[in-house]
């Protein structure tokens, strides 16, 4: 049983090449670890240089690292759908205990394992690499500096795994029915609980001296104990809870799509907006990303007020920030669909994008907008540059929007991981954004010239996705036709 | 008069041809099938037909319009049942009938008279509002089949249409689309399946290669069987031999059977 379980890991992690492989535009998807380690190398490093403590910004990739395990098991072991609609009707190997002589529990455990090493080589590994140079202004040199990029890729390892080991073991509770989705309810709010009165000083204690990015800022007996029992503790749960046989029950639905198209008025968006409001999640998730932008910006608002003294303008800043939700929002609207899905009827490339360019118009900035008023009410920032603000949300967003249909058509999430697409989507962002960064965060408060050059500025990428958008219709149109 | 009428197609992936230079029509009132092994070139064709997909050469005009200038004005003409694909995951049937009624601008009436007939004929009623996602495959074929026929079109194209069907339905599907001929509309199919082409099909085209290497009517192969036809031609194919163009493939009643394009 040795030697299986051996040829089903190597199976498994072919299998997870191949799945990234189809997923982002084949073998220039091995460019990517290349990418990432430049990428993180250059975000951190320009974070570090604004005078950021080295600290909070590995605790910031701590951070990133246990969310992207948390949403890796989502994706593995729950997004079938999602998985479906992008490759095609497939079967993974962890799903085949119906048909293989091996038990179900070896099948998820050789699974978790094979993932784990994946990401552990495209991913993480690249991330920690990247982190070197923040790891280094910690005073760490010479071989040292080696041995802790070493020990900071393994305790990322360990993040990673205990994030993709929670979302098993709540999807495990979740397959149990009520009982198990409100036990799962009782444990999340319980921790937020724990969080709020470790935050608000009503408990004294140093959590995080028990994680594994505890044990990075300094290792202690205690924290390694508390970290390798808390990764065998949800481990064992995962196993014991998770059912890879497990069917989900038949879904049934009522009739919405007339009412809706009533109110809509075209059926492509219509069904565009059925699509993200019955997946998992719904219009929450659109909700939720930009939320995590808010979050974002409330943050670097606060730390540029402390480290420059002058207080940026919270206005400009936003309307930037959140305009990027754009990218999100267009991810969202074309997850659950291609252009094949609409092979059969007599619907053109144009009317596609059409519709998918009023489903972003519809649900997008709307979204942004609320969060906007949020940030500009909360810190009562000057009409002017409020007003500014809102033209600089809806020109980013329309640029983003304009440039990612051009470049990527209906598929944005597949060319994040096309190296030079990628690259090419990134200067973008860097010559739209940058000025307006730099006038929000350095020249506050903004003078009423700055504030006209900036309305002229959103005026002009406003127009230039416009220009993405129409060029990207013969674009695609040619290359869906191709192929 | 012909409904389809390709000449000297052409389409290459990479360095292999999928379609190399097929010339043919398809008559008005005509259940045509194309047979041939996987990877003859029957989907491609279709595809071409149906304005999916650009050929690297040649002509095409469907329903008196080319496909490749005007693909969204042949689909307008024709019904499409697609190889492999499946109702959006999150919509209903009930839904996906109402969305594509919406696209082809049928009345709502219409779309749920079309709605209730197809559910009964086909058995899905009681999935009628449950998410296509949790419908088994041969569910969604039914769907799809239904929506296909939903704006009850003189044209049908149909890839595969008894993939996944259970034996009963498909009996079901094979006497529709033989009441739906007989009202005077065409039916273009592509299979695999030598019987079913053979029981259904007033004229069949074999592929191979993506090349026809017989075109013959069933009803009138005498002696011979289509699997007889099928087996000689292909297989001589598969051992490599060249001789294969309709022309050239021996004195068979396939050959003797006049295709549209000798006339």
């Amino acid at each position: 049983m040795g030697s299986l379980t051996g040829r089903l890991f190597v199976e498994m992690l072919r299998e997870e090449w191949r799945v990234h492989t189809t997923l982002f535009r084949g073998e220039r998807f091995s460019l990517f670890p290349v990418l990432l380690t430049l990428l993180t190398a250059s975000a951190a490093f320009g974070i570090a240089w604004t005078g950021t403590d080295p600290a909070f910004v590995l605790a910031g990739a701590f951070a990133l690292v246990f969310a992207f395990g948390l949403h890796t098991g989502s994706i593995g072991l729950i997004g079938r759908d999602e998985l479906s609609n992008l490759l095609g009707e497939q079967t993974r190997l962890v799903f085949s205990a119906r048909t293989l002589p091996i038990s179900p529990r070896r099948l998820l455990a050789v699974f978790v394992a094979s993932d784990v090493v994946f990401y552990a080589l495209m991913f993480l590994a690249p991330i920690a690499l990247g982190l070197t140079p923040v790891v280094r202004l910690t005073g760490v040199t010479g071989v040292a500096l080696v041995a802790a990029v070493g020990w900071l890729w393994l305790l990322l390892l360990v993040t990673f795994a205990f994030g993709l080991g929670v979302t098993i073991a709540t999807i495990g509770l979740a397959q149990r029915g009520r009982v198990g989705i409100a036990l799962a309810v009782v444990v999340g709010v319980a921790l937020a609980a724990g969080t709020v009165a470790v935050v608000t000083d009503l408990i004294a204690a140093d959590p995080v001296a028990y994680t594994p990015y505890g044990l990075f800022r300094e290792p202690t007996l205690g924290g390694l104990v508390v970290t390798s029992g808390a990764l065998a503790g949800v481990s064992l749960l995962a196993a014991r809870l998770f059912d890879v046989r497990h069917r989900r029950p038949t879904r049934r639905a009522d009739p919405a799509f007339r009412r809706w198209n009533r109110r809509i008025g075209e059926p492509i968006t219509t069904k565009t907006l059925l699509d993200v409001h019955r997946s998992a999640g719904g219009f929450g998730a659109v909700v939720f990303s930009v939320a995590i932008l808010f979050v974002v910006t409330v943050g670097l608002v606060d730390l540029a007020g402390r480290i420059t003294g002058v207080a940026p303008s919270t206005a400009i800043a936003f309307g930037a920030v959140l305009g990027l939700s754009a990218f999100t929002t267009y991810n969202w609207l074309t997850q659950y669909d291609d252009i094949e899905t609409y092979h059969s009827q007599p619907v053109s490339v144009a009317q596609v994008f059409a519709a998918k360019q009023r489903a972003f118009v519809l649900l997008g900035p709307a979204v942004a907008l609320v969060f906007y008023a949020l940030a500009v009410g909360w810190q009562s920032a000057p009409l002017g540059e409020a007003v500014v603000g809102v033209l600089v949300l809806i020109g980013t967003s329309g640029y983003i929007f304009g440039v990612t249909i051009y470049l990527a058509g209906l598929s944005p999430t597949e060319f994040l991981f096309d190296t030079a697409l990628f690259a090419l989507f990134g200067l973008a962002m860097i010559l739209a954004l940058v000025p307006i960064l730099v006038i929000a965060f350095t020249f506050a408060p903004v003078s009423p010239g700055a504030l006209v050059a900036l309305g002229g500025w959103s005026v002009g990428l406003a127009a230039i996705g416009i220009a993405g958008y129409r060029r990207s219709i013969p674009r695609w149109t040619a290359r869906y036709r191709r192929r | 008069m012909s409904v389809i009428d390709l000449s000297t197609l052409q389409k290459t992936y990479g360095d292999s041809p999928a379609v190399d230079g097929l010339s043919l029509t398809v008559d008005e009132g005509e259940l045509f099938g194309l047979l041939g092994p996987n990877g003859a070139g029957k989907t491609t064709t279709l595809e071409i037909c149906t304005g999916q997909l650009t050929p690297d050469g040649g002509s095409a005009r469907v329903c008196g319009v080319d496909p490749v200038a005007e693909p969204t004005r042949v689909r307008e003409k024709l019904g499409i049942l697609p190889e492999k694909e499946s109702p959006p995951s999150f919509l209903t049937p009930r839904e996906y009938f109402q969305f594509v009624g919406r696209v082809r601008d049928l009345s709502d009436e219409r779309v749920d008279a079309q709605t209730d007939a197809w559910a009964d004929r086909l058995g899905f009623r009681a999935q009628l509002d449950t998410r296509s996602s949790d419908l088994s495959r041969g569910q969604q074929q039914k769907v799809m089949l239904a929506a296909a026929f939903l704006h009850e079109p003189s044209v049908v194209v149909i890839d595969e249409p008894l993939a996944n069907l259970d034996p009963i339905v498909q009996e079901q599907v094979k006497a529709f689309l033989r009441d739906y001929r007989a009202a005077g509309n065409t039916i273009v199919i592509t299979t695999h399946d030598v019987d079913v082409a053979a029981e259904l099909c007033s004229r069949v085209v074999i592929m191979h290669e993506g090349r026809i290497v017989a075109d013959c009517r069933p009803a009138e192969l005498g002696e011979e069987t289509l699997l007889s036809v099928f087996l000689d031609r292909v297989g001589r194919g598969e051992a490599g031999g060249d001789g294969l163009d309709g022309a050239a493939a021996g004195d068979t009643a396939a050959n003797r059977s006049p295709s549209p394009t000798e006339e």
